[in-house]
């Protein structure tokens, strides 16, 4: 955590940081036995991990293969899950405060870089409410750009609109919005599918940053980004998890037939 | 075959001026300012039913028109938000699909068949009386498939990521609703909003039974005092087609008319254009 993050900790007084530390001994994220079925067809088949208290885990897998429905169920923006998901022991279905409050515990990042048409200061602070925001926003707001590798970039021009970044600039702030909020857990579907190289290892060195206070899961489906992110692999198939490993372990000895078959060809074929 | 299209297609642009240049050319004899503004004129007399009108402008029926339009969309613009971020938010897809339906009834239905039953409703059985209130509430009727479909197609346009990212950063339905959707969608609900006073303004048969009286009202005492207006005036100086000063005053009243309809449609117009350019 760098100065200005600590800076920011000790000033602000939120209270999702009060809810943090309330009970911060525990804080894995833990799926058990977790299922969806939509329209007959079943998305989810009994999905069972847990991430590590910091780090990053990639989650790899073909098309259709139900890894952006898992990032839905972990956000309850889809809720016709079976099974159970777990925050610091707490079931999300019974979180105290409502699925709001959930939400602001987990940054989620779209695949498509979603700003709101307002200038990028306000994009920032969307999240905050009323309370959360106060003389300290400022430091906030320069500690969350500066996380997502934004701030030397748009530090010069924060009343601007935000559509008139790039794309790559879009997302970044994007993460910047989730963080400013000070999440438990980042989840990011595809954060870098449609960037330029430049965007991509911004994104990359932010994300490794992250990993070292929190656990992060990132969905992608650029296998040379899940060797460059490390931490853990998992593998997902036909709404199944295949294989879980670490990246090394995964890349270099497979030990499942579906994934050296999805290595070789990068296309699953389950049937 | 492009130029029989092309020939076609010209009465669509033909059409409209040649009826604009002709209304204007017959009501030239009778418009001036003292017509519209709240200055007496002096009109032959028209007979007996006619004597009231004719003794000052046009004045009394455009604010009889402005007032019932206003009143209904007072009436039924929060309504037509309700079904719109009812049909956003909760309604199921089959529930989406009754609803969509049911407005498309509303609005195929002929707008003298909604004022048969404000005059058998509101009228006689709640005996409103023929009054500016049932001619409001009637026009507010007439009105609200049109503000409801503009409502819900405003917030149609709204990106879903938009939402989604809002809903993920943990803002409630009400902070969705207030700091995403209706940033995002006024323009296009103005824009209902303003082809419906449009609306408002060209309905006659509503109005005819429920709320008008053509002499001896210049302005309504009471939201239950009748009401004069434009459209009506219209209708009743046109039915004295023998006399050649009526006519010419209903030709000018049609201009006056047409020129607020104008105002509202060609600002819904502009409205539309500078929602697109957002």
């Amino acid at each position: 955590m760098n100065t200005l993050q600590k800076n920011m900790c000790l000033e602000v007084k939120s209270a999702s940081e009060e809810a943090i530390n309330q009970d911060s001994v525990l804080n894995d994220v833990e799926l058990a036995h977790v299922s969806l079925t939509l329209s007959g067809k079943h998305i989810l088949k009994n999905i069972s991990f847990a991430l590590p208290n910091r780090g990053i885990t990639s989650l790899i897998g073909p098309s259709g293969a139900g890894k952006s429905s898992l990032l839905r169920c972990l956000t309850l923006l889809c809720d016709h899950w079976q099974g159970d998901i777990s925050i610091q022991g707490s079931s999300i279905r019974r979180w105290s405060g409502g699925e709001d409050h959930l939400r602001r515990h987990i940054g989620l990042i779209a695949q498509k870089p979603s700003v709101f048409p307002t200038s990028i200061y306000e994009n920032v602070i969307f999240g905050l409410s009323r309370k959360e925001r106060g003389k300290d926003q400022s430091i906030c707001i320069e500690a969350s750009l500066r996380m997502a590798a934004l701030w030397d970039e748009v530090h010069d021009r924060l009343h601007t609109p935000a559509n008139n970044l790039s794309i790559g600039q879009q997302q970044r702030l994007c993460l910047a919005r989730a963080l400013i909020l000070k999440p438990k857990v980042l989840l990011l579907d595809e954060p870098t599918a449609s960037l330029d190289p430049r965007s991509k290892q911004l994104i990359e060195i932010s994300l490794h940053d992250l990993a070292k206070d929190m656990p992060l899961l990132c969905v992608t489906h650029d296998l040379e980004q899940a060797q460059r992110l490390q931490g853990q692999v998992i593998f997902m198939c036909d709404g199944k998890i295949i294989e879980k490993a670490t990246a090394k372990d995964f890349f270099q000895h497979p030990s499942r037939i579906e994934s050296r078959e999805f290595l070789r060809w990068s296309v699953c074929d389950c049937g | 075959m492009k130029m029989m299209l092309i020939l076609l297609a010209l009465p669509a642009f033909i059409l409209p001026f040649s009826c604009l240049i002709y209304i204007i050319v017959q009501a030239w004899p009778a418009l001036s300012w003292a017509l519209i503004l709240p200055t007496d004129v002096t009109i032959p007399p028209l007979g007996d039913a006619f004597s009231g009108v004719a003794s000052s402008g046009l004045w009394n029926q455009i604010g009889g028109s402005l007032l019932m339009m206003f009143l209904a969309c007072l009436l039924a613009t929060p309504i037509a938000l309700s079904i719109a971020l009812f049909h956003s938010l909760w309604a199921t897809v089959y529930q989406k699909r009754i609803l969509l339906s049911l407005l498309q009834v509303l609005q195929g239905i002929p707008p003298i068949v909604y004022g048969l039953c404000g005059l058998i409703l509101l009228v006689h059985y709640l005996n409103w009386g023929i009054s500016l209130a049932a001619g409001g509430v009637i026009l507010a009727v007439v009105i609200l498939p049109l503000l409801s479909m503009n409502a819900i197609h405003a917030l149609e346009r709204i990106p879903i990521e938009h939402t989604e990212s809002a809903k993920a950063l943990g803002l409630s339905h009400g902070a969705v609703i207030g700091r995403v959707w209706l940033p995002a969608a006024w323009p296009g609900m103005l824009t209902g909003l303003l082809l419906a006073m449009a609306r408002s303004l060209s309905e006659t048969a509503p109005i005819l039974f429920t709320a008008t009286v053509f002499s001896g009202i210049t302005w309504p005492d009471s939201i239950f005092s009748p009401v004069t207006s434009l459209q009506t005036h219209i209708f009743y100086l046109a039915q004295e087609g023998s006399n050649a000063q009526s006519v010419h005053i209903a030709w000018a009243s049609a201009v006056v008319l047409l020129g607020l309809i104008l105002c509202f449609s060609l600002s819904a117009h502009f409205l539309r254009r500078y929602e697109g350019s957002v």
